[in-house]
């Protein structure tokens, strides 16, 4: 065979190649996005949802999501705040929709993660009973206050970062955090007052 | 208490608060959680990759050139336009639908129709006579009943001026 000779079929061979390099490259990135970030949305979905086997499959849908639109993954900038916010509108979506589970549950859900290194089984109990009246305070904060205050509790991020995550200013998550935060407080230090 | 203390309290308390929500944001993940996750992705469906082309149609194969993919859009356009083009030369065209049939008057030699008005005679004005009615031969030699003859032939008029009468009878009797 000359080297002159141009057949169509050889540019098409090398574009497959070159589409199927791309396609392992794409699910290459996307196995190194879910090795990075994977315990970061379960905690950010177990603060809303505070059931280990909800949060894990809310992890698992929003990486489906992003499998499916794994195309526009390079137009993405921030990853992490991405994915991030896919997996808060999860969460959000599944703790509307599961309004009914009863409040015990989160309890003793609670009592089984949490930490409980140097602590009596006793020291234990009122610990959990603690967070839960407290988790039980946030649930009654307004949403969007709720929201602010849920996500700034992750020190890695930071207040533009939440805002993005929101969709909103950040003006307006410092103005939310600090209602958030009065609100907490009031609820707090008369509790009875509000039931 | 002046306000300054106060918002120190109220800090206080809130930030007791956000330790709790700061210990749960910091619990470890499930172990074997990023292992669960790749599998479940490597298992699930591909999109667009349901209907699956067979090979030669899918990129790489000889079906994929830009060549054959034009041919195959100009043989669905022919396809189309000419399934188009033998429906419109076989429909023929109907009469046209703007012609109204109207139903054909009573007395079309009249010219004009009645419009739907009602002759209603006027009961006060009775017919006129314009000539003598003359007898018939039959009716001529039979009598007319007379008047009193008639009254006198109804029973049941009879009864009625007789309880008339009856009730008079005592006023003719005093005469």
């Amino acid at each position: 065979m000359s080297a002159s000779l141009h057949l169509p079929w050889m540019e098409i061979a090398k574009t497959a190649v070159h589409d199927e390099a791309r396609q392992h490259a794409k699910e290459e990135a996307l196995a190194a996005l879910v090795e990075q970030y994977a315990p970061t949305l379960y905690r950010v979905a177990f603060s809303v949802l505070r059931n280990a086997a909800d949060a894990e499959d809310a992890v698992q849908e929003a990486f489906l999501r992003v499998l499916r639109h794994r195309d526009s993954l390079e137009e993405v900038r921030d990853h992490r705040v991405w994915l991030i916010r896919i997996v808060w509108n999860i969460v959000l979506d599944r703790k509307r929709r599961a309004k009914t589970r009863p409040e015990t549950d989160d309890v003793s859900e609670l009592a089984r993660v949490l930490p409980a290194t140097g602590l009596s089984a006793e020291e234990t109990a009122a610990a959990t009973q603690h967070h839960a009246r407290v988790l039980g305070m946030v649930d009654k904060l307004p949403p969007k206050e709720r929201q602010v205050l849920v996500l700034s509790a992750f020190e890695e991020l930071s207040s533009v970062e939440i805002a993005a995550v929101l969709g909103v200013t950040e003006s307006s998550v410092r103005s939310r955090l600090f209602r958030a935060r009065n609100l907490m407080a009031d609820l707090l230090e008369r509790p009875r007052s509000v039931r | 208490m002046n306000s300054s203390q106060n918002q120190r309290v109220k800090t206080g308390t809130a930030d007791s608060g956000e330790e709790t929500l700061r210990v749960i944001a910091n619990l470890p993940p499930p172990d074997g959680l990023v292992d669960r996750v790749q599998t479940r992705l490597r298992t699930a469906p591909r999109a667009g990759r349901v209907l699956s082309w067979p090979r030669a149609f899918a990129p790489g194969g000889w079906g994929y050139g830009r060549v054959v993919r034009g041919a195959a859009a100009a043989a669905i356009v022919c396809v189309v336009a000419g399934g188009g083009w033998r429906i419109y030369s076989h429909v023929q065209p109907g009469p046209s639908a703007r012609v109204i049939v109207m139903p054909t008057p009573a007395e079309p030699t009249r010219g004009f129709s009645i419009g739907g008005s009602v002759h209603t005679p006027d009961p006060m004005r009775g017919p006129v006579l314009t000539h003598q009615v003359m007898p018939g031969p039959s009716e001529a030699g039979t009598p007319k009943p007379i008047p009193s003859q008639q009254h006198g032939a109804n029973p049941a008029k009879k009864q009625g001026k007789g309880r008339k009468v009856s009730s008079a009878q005592p006023v003719d009797s005093q005469r």
